[in-house]
């Protein structure tokens, strides 16, 4: 595409702001601020002070979001998340209520989310051809029936020995624990993701596991670890919603799993797999949590907000989907083109019209 | 030698596996219940209990032969029994005589529920959005309509008297519109040119539009054809539990996909037939049923589900690693 002035046009797009903005991390923080403000105008009380008092109860979702977009990454797909938040809860109210000191109690619960994320691994690795779809369609339904069955017949148990809890569930400064949390956990992700040899394997294996495997990736273990990672950071999440609730019952957790997926989609990453990262997840993650406050402050019917959650899900995908079509992308090259021969045709004008202005 | 054959051919054939299974299964229920579980009413009343199941895994089998999947169906259930509910609960068509009124309610709710497939199958085919995500958000949108219109309220079984008669314990209706609908689907898929495509789309899909099928128009037909039976389960919900509520059957999609991953649906597309989902189904539905006469209580059913359903796919996996080291070690003689 080199002008005719021997000029080259650089392989390198320019950065301009327009560019940054359109890009979709920058459009979602558009959208957050978007949201912010419309949460603003809709209800004063729509403070920051507000908002971070609300924010522990969905907070913890962005959790699971992290080890989910690996998962979609990979190209696979976890739906049993849910069910281990409900399972580790329910483990470590027991534990609680048992008497033991609170350490343990934590131990216990993240112990059970790697128990279960690693079951759904070692299924996954041990027979392969297994969608993951089913196999953790299964183990959801196991995970919440050893609650369920557990819980008995109330389906429902308190935390009886809160103090702990509420220990965690405080505030250092105006910020919840949860919130520094969710960040640290996000930066770890976010920079294993992008900066390791870890990472890069990940989108290997969603790009195309049988060559990735050829090329001597360890797609089996890489999967074992991603899974329990997915079950670690559920059991997490499900500490965390403890400190809000004090108690667990059988529905606890429940769709969590299509929440957190739509977290991460609506960040960016594609099902397909090779696609996204977590920083479109992590923005998108605190896009939602803002718009669950800013209606519910506004006693918004609950359902509205399942309505535009789904919508933004569905509209997000198909803007990216049109936008990375053959047609649209012809469209594009040739618009660009025309540009380019444009601004050639003017550079060989210049210097045959005023030869005299680049001397001066 | 004859025994051997016999042999592979069971283990070669998921129906019949499956069926020998079913059967095995029915008569150890049986003697474990002590010979309650064979009666007829019992039997209708399995069919009865998952009816909706049944349905709308016929179309699951077409979204999952096509390589896809839908999970927005309860949603769409959902808001389609809703609208019917709220009609009857305002007495909208009330100067209308009863049948009539019965037939022009369950044509309602499934056209609410083909417009509701065809959004659907319209996204996915046109805009190639993975179906997972696009059934995903839609089962939020649908759900969350189902609120809306009922403001979170119920219609309850007076406001329904009547309707509810076509689906109340005893009537034949519920079986009438299976059996139809299983006739109906099996003919489809096995004689017509539209379940050889749906069939060809899930082997193949370059190879088929290659090959000259509209690739798009089948997708949108078949997800069209789940939301209408989204719709007519809506409708059969409300007549056989006699109430609409926007909660309704909240979760019975990984139902709906279990019971045709049990009878032998691929996930990727390309394999499964209806007699193995009415299989699955029919397997499904006596597990749910025979739990509680055997004496287990029914907090424990959920576990013993999900066993059953990570059993069924990993002992399909194994056997046909079996019979592909089999068919190997064959070729090597």
């Amino acid at each position: 595409m080199a002008g005719k002035s021997g000029r080259s046009i650089s392989a390198v797009p320019e950065r301009s702001p327009l560019r940054r903005i359109v890009s979709w991390e920058g459009a979602l923080v558009l959208i957050f601020i978007g949201v912010l403000v419309m949460g603003r105008i809709m209800s004063a009380s729509f403070t920051a002070e507000n908002v971070l008092r609300e924010m522990p109860k969905y907070l913890s979702e962005i959790l699971i979001a992290l080890p989910m977009g690996f998962i979609l990454i990979m190209g696979e797909i976890d739906i049993s998340v849910g069910s281990v938040v409900c399972l580790s809860a329910t483990m470590a109210t027991f534990a609680g209520n048992a008497g033991l000191p609170f350490i343990v109690v934590v131990l216990i619960c993240l112990l059970t989310g790697v128990a279960c994320g690693a079951l759904n691994g070692f299924i996954l690795t041990r027979w392969p051809e297994l969608p993951p779809m089913i196999v953790t369609l299964g183990t959801q339904i196991i995970f919440r029936g050893i609650a369920e069955v557990s819980l008995g017949a109330g389906g429902s148990a308190s935390y009886t020995n809160s103090a702990d809890l509420a220990g965690l569930g405080s505030k250092v400064g105006p910020f919840p624990i949860a919130f520094f949390v969710v960040i640290i956990a996000a930066a770890i992700y976010i920079v294993v993701l992008a900066k390791t040899t870890f990472g890069r394997k990940l989108y290997a294996i969603g790009s195309n596991r049988v060559a990735a495997s050829y090329a001597g990736i360890k797609v089996g273990k890489i999967r074992f670890i991603v899974y329990t990672l997915a079950g670690l950071m559920a059991s997490m999440c499900a500490l965390f919603i403890l400190t809000t609730t004090y108690g667990v019952n059988t529905t606890t957790g429940q769709n969590y799993e299509m929440d957190v997926i739509a977290m991460c989609v609506f960040g960016g990453i594609a099902t397909t797999g090779g696609k996204g990262n977590l920083i479109g997840a992590l923005i998108a993650g605190f896009t939602i949590v803002c718009l669950r406050i800013a209606l519910s402050i506004k006693n918004v019917n609950d359902q509205l907000i399942l309505i535009i959650i789904g919508l933004l899900l569905i509209i997000s995908v198909l803007i990216s989907s049109i936008t990375q079509s053959d047609k649209f992308k012809k469209m594009a090259l040739k618009r660009a083109e025309e540009k380019a021969r444009a601004k050639a045709g003017a550079a060989e004008g210049q210097p045959e019209k005023q030869p005299d202005d680049k001397t001066e | 030698m004859k025994f051997k054959e016999i042999l592979r051919k069971i283990t070669g054939n998921h129906e019949v596996s499956l069926a020998l299974i079913l059967v095995l299964m029915f008569i150890v229920v049986d003697i474990l219940a002590g010979g309650t579980f064979h009666s007829g009413t019992n039997i209708a009343d399995i069919f009865r209990n998952n009816a909706l199941t049944l349905v709308m895994s016929l179309g699951m089998l077409l979204v999952l032969l096509t390589g896809g999947i839908d999970i927005s169906i309860t949603g769409v259930l959902a808001f389609s029994g809703m609208s019917i509910g709220l009609l009857m609960k305002n007495h909208v068509l009330d100067s209308i005589p009863l049948v009539p009124r019965c037939i022009l309610l369950f044509i309602i709710a499934i056209a609410i529920g083909s417009c509701c497939g065809l959004i659907n199958g319209f996204i996915i085919a046109k805009g190639k959005v993975s179906p997972i995500i696009c059934t995903l958000g839609a089962m939020y949108v649908w759900r969350g309509m189902a609120y809306i219109i009922s403001n979170s309220a119920w219609a309850s079984a007076a406001d329904v008297a009547g309707y509810s008669d076509f689906g109340k314990d005893g009537s034949v209706g519920p079986y009438i519109i299976l059996a139809a609908a299983f006739i109906v689907f099996f003919i489809l898929m096995k004689w017509t040119g539209f379940g050889r495509k749906v069939y060809a789309i899930g082997s193949n899909k370059e190879a088929a539009a290659i090959s000259g099928i509209n690739v798009d128009r089948v997708q949108i037909a078949v997800y069209t054809i789940m939301g209408s039976l989204a719709g007519l389960a809506g409708a059969l919900s409300v007549s056989i539990y006699a109430s609409a509520q926007p909660t309704m059957q909240t979760g019975t999609e990984m139902d709906v996909i279990a019971a045709c991953v049990i009878g032998g649906v691929s996930m990727s597309g390309g394999r499964g037939t209806v007699l193995g989902t009415l299989l699955g189904g029919i397997f499904y539905a006596i597990v749910y049923k025979a739990l509680p006469l055997v004496g287990l209580e029914s907090i424990w059913q959920n576990l013993i589900k999900g066993v059953i359903i990570l059993g069924v796919v990993i002992i399909n996996v194994v056997t046909q690693r079996m019979m592909k080291r089999r068919n190997l070690a064959r070729r090597e003689i």
